[in-house]
């Protein structure tokens, strides 16, 4: 190794007197600088480009401090220590997905890991409030003691947190009836970058209670949701609950399946659904008839869920990474598939019923269930989805390489073809990371229905070596190609994965049009300072001036190659 | 040059009024927000007109109020401070109607019953709110979060907004969902992760100016079945109400007082065409009003597309074990099912209730279903203590996604020719008014006088509605004088 590449990355530090106000707010055992704790905050888990830094030994990766707040006034408190010094800082709960990483000023993480109690699960009105680090499997146990649930759990695993969730994304695989967690938000509280406290829908007229989402008037809550964490901290979210008719609980893995070759337990990889419930799969054998399946099951108003796997089936139910490789090399799950969830709320008539419709729409379309008679070995394969499709556990537990660069277009069921097509060329061009990225350009793109089938969103990803720069280089490339694609064909690309959120804002003003200038109003408003997450919904004018060269040259030269004009 | 001649540059001649009876016209509605009079009236026909005349009234700092079908009936549209009555009625078309993915495309000038009819012919339907004036923009009612007569179900609890297309306070265009992308619509979802749409809600116009909007639309139910029961009280509705939610029995489900089913029923009554309607008399009314229960909760079975009797059949033994198990009563809807039927798809007869006094002045609020009983209680202690007749107070009582709110409209009647009537109906309302909010029910849709009862109390939120007022209309041009600005 040169004599360069040995020398210690230098830490940015926080001024003295910030860090011992920070400490008289949280105390000295919930702050620390140690080199050896900050160092694991300074990567995301699929933020690429904070890989690309620390394999560039960008010292800017390195947080300042972290600190771990318990309660929001000490939340509060931090925060106005940070604007008082202008300190930037960034609410962090899992790391999991693009948190924003830190920049070149010294960098605050405020670790909300403390604040994990559920407050209240208020079951007549069918409203859980809980701190910013409870995940789903926690809300999922509490709640189903009382016949209630959230409505779904996301595929990146019931360990996410709900309030990471509101801020970044929140598909779920009951999205069918119960949309995204969009949908599933009654109130938020949150800390404002100045330090106040912003309560929305009922909470904020005191004595109402929290059941209510919208107003009073314009909705507050719409420009929080989605805003990447960047106009405050969420320390409070109440979120909605259905009735839940499968019983009180499900077998719990604490922290994800193990992932050893000799491990299998049948109580996670091969359960039954939970009580009144049913899992179905069904092959088809092409993709325009997968879709037109999945919109006529949409429509009949049957199923809680209704989901297109392809190759994500291979490494959420392989118990080892070469298994995982050799099912997606052996084709050995159907390329056109999907499974239906369905639930006997009303009464197990209900489940009787769906079934029937299910049958039959499935029978005209000529889709073909997996059986006991057909196909029995992958329907056994398979079951693990069992239980994943209520709490999600086993996330990506067979694809050991980061997952990085996915495209999530949304649009009408037929956006799964458009999907196909696009991420074939971005595999031409770019050649593939992992066998498992050809998912979705062999086979069926990951379709999740939405609303009663009226959209959907078809996932494509593909997996980097995390260790390999050049392999994480490459799935920039696809990550920023396919944004710029997806804009010069005019589809929407709802949630794009890899990058934060700049600087596919402010680099494709196409979209909105202009959204950027709207956001940056918005942002002026509630961080003047610009000290929460900086630079990551949307970057100041400040910020843009000094946006390093070769990132904006990168951006332009995947906007030339589609076709599209540099952004200047 | 004058105001007439600036705007008739932009729009022609043709739309552009300033006769004293035409703005005298738009100066007032039924409620009882002060009389304010535009100085203008424009009617834009494209959305280039629109984003013309919000440039010219920033350039000039001239308020402007848009204006579609004025027909809120809460005063949403009275100018405050005299300006453009910026009139969308003639941006009426239908852009789509799309039966593949489930959503209509419409100008800010189609009305309710308009959408309705072009569904039908397509074989859907829109989910369409209860006692909203037929004639109301489609559009608005939409924005302005009108909850649909379906919105217990989850689907249909009051998220029918998808994509829009807006003209921000300074001029510039912003379309949100997909078509933020520039391609087509049919999603909420979009610009980038956001949820932004949902700022424009509520908003009483005073942020821009929805010019389309993209709205969730259904399949026509091919059988439809209607059940209802009879309660002595609200509070007796509450327990079976809960269960009939938590098991997702039916599409539709709300209650009507007896007031309010009277009007709906009466034969003497018929939909007003213009509010403040004319006050008549009605025997049938009465009578009905003596012989119905004091509560009605209906219930709408519908069967989806594919084998929808036996959809309704399961739902049919799940609703008569609940109706078992709280022994309730059938109300006899014999002689009343066509009718009633009708409301589902086209819920627009309550509207006769305008007939009793001419004007109706509601108590439009959202309420856990369990605190229901206590604010009834309440708004009866208030018309109790000025002498307002109990028994005139009509009440609907709207279940949102299976029970977790209840909207509710409490209606106070009022012959707004009466000075002193009006007045005294007024004291009534307002304190009503006052001591619901105080005791936490929620004003969601703060209109009028509802604005500052609200605000008074919800410090932060409208602090920074403010702000971003500051922010967004920064010469204060759209709708001034409403809801906190």
């Amino acid at each position: 190794m040169a004599e360069e590449a040995k020398k210690k990355v230098p830490q940015n530090r926080l001024p003295k007197q910030v860090y011992q106000a920070l400490e008289y707010v949280v105390g000295n055992r919930w702050i620390s600088d140690k080199r050896s704790l900050v160092e694991t905050y300074s990567k995301m888990s699929i933020e690429g480009m904070s890989y690309v830094r620390k394999h560039n030994r960008d010292a800017s990766a390195l947080p300042a401090c972290v600190v771990l707040p318990a309660t929001t006034e000490e939340v509060q408190g931090v925060v106005r220590v940070c604007n008082r010094y202008g300190v930037p800082f960034i609410p962090f709960t899992n790391g999991q997905v693009f948190s924003g990483t830190t920049n070149d000023q010294p960098t605050l993480i405020i670790h909300m890991s403390r604040m994990n109690r559920i407050i209240n699960i208020d079951s007549d009105n069918m409203v859980a409030t809980l701190e910013s680090y409870v995940d789903y499997a926690q809300l999922q146990a509490e709640a189903m003691k009382v016949g209630l649930w959230n409505g779904g759990t996301p595929l990146a695993t019931s360990l996410c947190k709900l309030s990471s969730q509101f801020a970044f994304a929140g598909l779920w695989q009951t999205d069918l009836k119960y949309g995204l967690l969009n949908r599933n938000i009654v109130s938020v509280k949150m800390v404002l970058p100045d330090g106040e406290i912003l309560d929305t829908g009922t909470r904020c007229l005191p004595g109402a209670g929290d059941f209510w989402e919208y107003g009073p008037g314009p909705d507050l809550m719409g420009l929080q949701r989605g805003g990447a964490g960047s106009n405050g901290i969420v320390t409070e979210i109440s979120v909605k609950l259905h009735p839940w008719v499968g019983g009180t609980s499900l077998p719990e893995v604490p922290a994800g399946r193990p992932s050893l070759v000799d491990v299998h337990d049948p109580a996670y990889d091969s359960p039954p659904p939970p009580d009144n419930h049913r899992l179905y799969w069904i092959e088809f054998k092409d993709l325009d008839t997968e879709i037109k399946t999945m919109r006529e099951i949409s429509h009949s108003g049957i199923a809680i869920g209704l989901n297109a796997t392809g190759v994500y089936s291979a490494y959420y139910c392989s118990q080892t990474q070469e298994m995982t490789w050799d099912r997606c090399k052996n084709k050995f799950f159907p390329d056109y598939n999907c499974y239906v969830i369905i639930a006997g709320i009303t009464s197990p008539r209900q489940i009787e019923y769906e079934e029937k419709v299910l049958k039959l729409i499935v029978e005209r379309n000529g889709g073909t269930f997996l059986t006991e008679d057909y196909k029995p070995e992958v329907l056994e394969a398979l079951m693990p989805w069992n239980l994943d499709c209520i709490r999600h556990t086993s996330g990506f537990r067979m694809n050991r390489k980061m997952y990085a660069s996915a495209w999530l277009p949304v649009g009408p069921f037929e956006v799964g073809k458009k999907t196909q097509e696009f991420w074939k060329d971005a595999l031409n061009a770019f050649g593939e990371c992992d066998i498992t990225d050809r998912g979705g350009a062999d086979d069926t793109p990951f379709i999740y229905a939405l609303q009663r089938g009226r959209f959907c969103f078809a996932e494509t990803d593909n997996y980097p070596d995390p260790t390999n720069p050049e392999e994480i280089t490459k799935a920039a490339g696809f990550g920023i190609y396919g944004m710029a694609r997806l804009v010069k064909e005019k589809v929407c690309p709802c949630l794009m994965a890899f990058l934060n959120v700049e600087p596919l804002v402010s680099m494709f003003p196409e979209v909105g049009p202009r959204q950027h200038e709207l956001f940056r109003k918005i942002r002026r408003v509630f961080d003047p300072k610009s000290v929460n997450a900086p630079g990551r919904q949307v970057w100041t004018e400040e910020e843009w001036n000094n946006v390093p060269p070769q990132l904006k040259d990168m951006v332009n030269s995947m906007r030339e190659r589609v076709g599209l004009e540099k952004v200047k | 040059m004058s105001l007439k001649d600036d705007l008739s540059r932009i729009l022609g001649s043709d739309a552009v009024v300033d006769a004293d009876d035409i703005l005298r016209s738009y100066s007032r509605d039924q409620s009882f927000e002060q009389p304010g009079k535009p100085d203008a009236v424009a009617f834009a026909r494209t959305v280039e007109q629109v984003q013309e005349v919000v440039r010219y009234a920033n350039k000039t700092k001239t308020p402007l109020v848009p204006y579609s079908s004025g027909l809120n009936l809460h005063g949403a549209c009275i100018p405050k401070a005299g300006g453009i009555i910026l009139n969308l009625s003639r941006m009426n078309r239908f852009i789509a109607i799309d039966d593949k993915n489930w959503f209509a495309i419409v100008e800010p000038g189609v009305t309710l019953d308009q959408l309705q009819d072009g569904l039908a012919a397509k074989g859907l339907r829109a989910m369409l709110p209860f006692g909203v004036p037929a004639k109301r923009s489609a559009l608005t009612s939409v924005v302005e979060r009108d909850p649909s007569l379906a919105s217990a179900s989850f689907e249909y609890g009051n998220d029918l907004l998808m994509d829009t297309e807006i003209v921000l306070p300074t001029g510039e265009l912003f379309r949100t969902g997909l078509w933020s992308a520039g391609g087509r619509p049919g999603s909420h979802m979009g610009p980038v992760r956001s949820m932004i749409y949902r700022f424009w809600t509520g908003a009483q116009g005073t942020f821009g100016i929805l010019t389309k909007a993209c709205i969730k639309v259904e399949t026509l139910p091919v059988v439809m079945e209607l059940h209802a029961f009879g309660f002595n009280s609200f509070a007796d509705a509450v327990a079976p109400l809960r269960e009939l939610q938590r098991r997702e029995i039916g599409l539709e489900c709300f209650l009507l007082s007896s007031f309010n089913l009277a009007a709906l029923l009466s034969r003497d009554w018929s939909i007003p065409e213009s509010y403040p309607a004319a006050r008549q008399d009605s025997s049938h009314f009465k009578t009905l009003r003596s012989e119905l229960p004091p509560w009605v909760l209906f219930i709408n079975l519908a069967g989806a597309p594919e084998l929808p009797e036996e959809k309704i059949a399961y739902e049919r033994e799940a609703l008569g074990e609940v109706a078992k198990k709280h022994s309730l009563s059938s109300f006899n809807l014999n002689g009343h099912r066509e009718v009633l039927m009708e409301e589902i798809l086209r819920p627009w007869r309550i509207l006769k209730k305008f007939c009793y006094k001419g004007s109706v002045h509601d108590l439009s609020f959202k309420a856990p279903l369990a605190r229901l009983p206590e604010f009834q209680r309440l708004i009866l202690q208030v018309a109790d203590t000025h002498d307002y007749p109990v028994d005139d107070i009509g009440g609907y009582i709207l279940p949102i996604e299976r029970g977790r709110a209840v909207h509710c409209e409490f209606d106070f009647h009022c012959d707004n020719n009466d000075a002193v009537e009006r007045e005294h109906i007024h004291l009534v309302w307002q304190e009503a008014s006052q001591k619901l909010i105080e005791a936490g029910a929620f004003f969601d849709r703060p209109y009028g006088a509802w604005s500052q009862m609200m605000y008074r109390h919800s410090g932060q939120y409208a602090q920074k509605l403010q702000d971003l007022k500051k922010e967004l209309d920064p010469n204060n041009i759209m709708n001034p004088g409403k809801l906190c600005f």
